[in-house]
């Protein structure tokens, strides 16, 4: 018995020289199959150069890009795709780098496209030891690329080379519910100070309403990213990691009161707990500071929100200063120099970013980043009934608000925020005191990636 | 005339002794070729990756001082040792516990509860897991009350604070893997000759002074055998701590316990050499305890 949990050892060397996609044991629950053995070269086309993409192609892609996989697989009968579902990295999980490391040491069964929720991951699969990236130029076509944003082009290029083409923008906005707001009679925040205001307010008026949570692995790129704290200013092999700078630390006074009157619980959207206390007919967020996917993504399909109350305002400013945003995801489509089958692989992305658009309830949860698509979509969400009123120039507006002294790392930040943060300010801390320990933290993930790292 | 029969009996002696050899073999033999694969290769292996670089040049112990230096080594080490120690302290308790009182009563009884101490076992590795997971998240558990009232948590991540994991690890462990050795240690009592019970029976001694002085010193061997399995185990641990690592969402780190450090530095950070240094330690430190436990209690020891 109790032969769940081999000798490491063991466990190491089986996962080493078989090269299996599992270790032993089933010691890995991210594994959802890889490909048995490399994906063959791709059978040349019958008609020899030119026309439509074919032969085999695999695809690792996350659940929300299911659908978009499979249209693909619907339109292109030529094409034999293999689709595989994994976690997208998300929450900074790890299964990527660890993939891959694995792929490279047995030297085949690399898929041929990956998306990833995690927008920094192109940074370090562009670099060694991962060296999986491969240059997008010449995949997809360059008239094309030219009609993504310059700052998604800027967040996907790495030492000089675009690796990657973004899925979507992932703006931070504030989501309003606005039948409660007209139900109470608040007027929608325009400033942040404006908004902690009402959120003292609806705690003694409406106790049970929220108007944010601090609970993400992602609540800093929300509150912190959006307020211009410098967590994370990459210069080469350089950072700045200062979590005690006032960008950071007036955001945190000013949102720790709220934390503490329950209208910003440290609880994510994404738990059953949530969803049970604020969502469905319950009904209960009055706010949310959140990026362009949560309409679709957490109040329709995840919260299960009623229909008509939801819509987009811009995102909040710090008193009277220009209005900076945060970024929260972004995935990018990232193409394996491995490929045995370019032409496919490019072709897919191309199709994904730039041809995929299902309308209505069947639409993309993300704001396409891909230019002409995005106004494409935008005007369908117009019409959405899903929303009080069209989200939509909130939304563009946003867009190019995004704070750009946030670089993109090698290491992931999100697990460091849940685990020194969100875990003690579910325990009752507040958010002022954990800034120093949260920026020692993500000090020592930053060295372990072979950072040099400064405080301030 | 005396060297006659001298060789004689020696040749009695082979002939006797050899079948017997060949007959112990055939049970080995099948093993060897497992043992040798995923056993003692592996574990060369790591030895021979734990003491040199990737280039394959000796570097002494630098990979050792290298992740004993990493800052999450400690940390991690630290959850195993009290994991660890609560585990087993609770496996070695309830275990030899509940076997004496199921031992002691009317066999159809304890046929019955037998069977119920080993029904969560029968859950395997990681769907047991999954199972706790929902155990310990108020909003769906059936025991959302003694989640209050012992935990204070009303919501899963409460449940799953920082300073509640040991615990938690090692209360699914036990659920997992007690019953079957409640089974074993049931089948040890057995072989206890029942003239042995019935002599200190009538010689005055009640069940507990039974159970305490005849049968627990005559099971020693056995514990002791539970005990160097569990040790491995649970300096081993990982699936658990993978597992909650994912459902909550990367609030509990991926490196909490030291074998998922070793999988984290070997197929995040591609540091196949640190990471068989973590292994071998986990390989010295559960040599060093079975070696204590085997000669304290005389787990080889034969004196019949």
């Amino acid at each position: 018995m109790n032969h769940r949990r081999l000798w490491p050892a063991v466990a190491l060397v089986a996962l080493a020289v078989a090269g299996c996609s599992s270790s032993g044991g089933g010691s890995n629950p991210k594994s959802t199959g890889a490909p048995g053995g490399s994906s063959v070269a791709g059978q040349p086309s019958s008609s020899g150069g030119g026309g439509a993409a074919s032969g085999d192609l695999t695809v690792w892609v996350d659940a929300a890009r299911l659908p978009a996989a499979k249209a693909y697989k619907a339109a292109h009968p030529n094409v034999h795709l293999n689709i595989v579902t994994f976690d997208g990295d998300g929450n900074g999980a790890s299964t990527l780098q660890t993939k891959i490391q694995l792929w490279n040491r047995t030297g085949s069964g690399w898929p041929d496209v990956i998306f990833s929720e995690q927008v920094n991951d192109p940074v370090w699969m562009a670099r060694k030891p991962f060296n999986f990236a491969a240059p997008i130029k010449g995949l997809v076509a360059d008239d094309l690329l030219a009609k993504w944003p310059a700052p998604s082009t800027a967040q996907c290029t790495v030492d000089g080379t675009q690796v990657c083409v973004q899925d979507n923008l992932a703006q931070v906005v504030l989501w309003v519910n606005k039948k409660l707001m007209d139900q109470f009679g608040y007027t929608v925040p325009k400033t942040w100070q404006e908004w902690a205001a009402l959120g003292q307010k609806a705690a003694t008026e409406h106790p049970g309403y929220i108007v944010g949570t601090m609970g993400e692995s992602f609540s800093h790129w929300i509150y912190l990213w959006g307020d211009q704290c410098p967590l994370q200013q990459a210069d080469g092999s350089k950072v700045k990691i200062n979590s005690t700078d006032s960008h950071c630390t007036r955001m945190a006074n000013l949102v720790d009161p709220l934390i503490k009157n329950g209208t910003v619980p440290p609880l994510s959207v994404f738990t059953p707990d949530f969803a049970k206390k604020y969502g469905g007919t319950n009904d209960k967020v009055l706010l949310m500071p959140g990026p362009a996917w949560y309409g679709l993504g957490v109040f329709d399909s995840t919260l299960h929100l009623p229909a008509g109350q939801i819509t987009a305002a811009p995102p909040l400013q710090w008193e009277s200063e220009p209005v900076t945003t945060g970024q929260v995801g972004g995935g990018p489509w990232i193409v394996s120099r491995h490929s045995k089958n370019m032409k496919a692989a490019g072709d897919f992305v191309t199709w994904e970013t730039t041809a995929f658009n299902a309308k209505g309830k069947d639409a993309r949860p993300g704001y396409p980043a891909y230019g002409p698509l995005a106004d494409e979509w935008l005007a369908d969400q117009a019409k959405n009934p899903f929303f009080a009123a069209d989200p939509g120039p909130a939304l563009k507006a946003a867009a190019g608000q995004i704070w750009q002294g946030w670089s993109l790392v090698t290491y992931q930040d999100q697990p460091v925020w849940s685990n020194t943060v969100v875990t003690k300010l579910v325990q009752g801390s507040s958010l002022s005191s954990l800034l120093k320990p949260f920026g020692d933290a993500l000090a020592q993930a930053a060295q372990a990636q072979g950072y040099q790292v400064s405080r301030n | 005339m005396s060297a006659l029969s001298l060789s004689g009996a020696r040749s009695r002696a082979t002939h006797v002794r050899g079948p017997r050899r060949v007959r112990g073999a055939m049970f080995v033999v099948p093993y060897l070729p497992l043992l040798l694969l995923f056993g003692l290769i592996p574990m060369g292996y790591a030895l021979k990756l734990a003491f040199t670089n990737d280039k394959g040049d000796w570097v002494g112990f630098h990979n050792f001082t290298k992740t004993f230096n990493d800052y999450r080594f400690m940390p991690a080490f630290k959850h195993i040792l009290v994991y660890t120690t609560v585990w087993l302290a609770g496996l070695m308790i309830f275990v030899v516990g509940l076997t004496l009182v199921l031992h002691s009563r009317a066999s159809r009884v304890s046929s019955t509860y037998r069977f119920l101490f080993y029904m969560p076992g029968a859950l395997a590795g990681a769907s047991s897991v999954l199972l706790w997971l929902f155990m310990l998240d108020p909003a769906v558990s059936p025991g959302e009350f003694l989640l209050k009232h012992l935990l204070g948590s009303d919501l899963f991540v409460k449940s799953i604070a920082p300073a509640h994991l040991p615990y938690i690890f090692a209360m699914i462990a036990f659920w997992t893997g007690a019953g079957g050795w409640i089974v074993v240690m049931y089948g040890a009592l057995n072989t206890i000759p029942t003239e042995l019970e019935e002599a200190a029976r009538i010689d005055g001694a009640g069940p507990l002074t039974i159970a305490l002085r005849l049968k627990l010193p005559l099971i020693r061997k056995w514990i002791a055998y539970m005990v160097i399995l569990s040790f491995a185990t649970g300096t081993q641990l990982f699936v658990e701590p993978q597992l909650v690592n994912q459902a909550s969402l990367g609030m509990v780190p991926d490196t909490w316990s030291s074998n998922q450090l070793a999988y984290q530095v070997a197929f995040r950070f591609g540091d196949f050499n640190g990471a068989a240094a973590i292994s071998v330690d986990l390989l010295v430190i559960g040599l060093v305890a079975a070696v204590l436990v085997v000669t304290r209690s005389g787990l080889f020891r034969r004196d019949e």
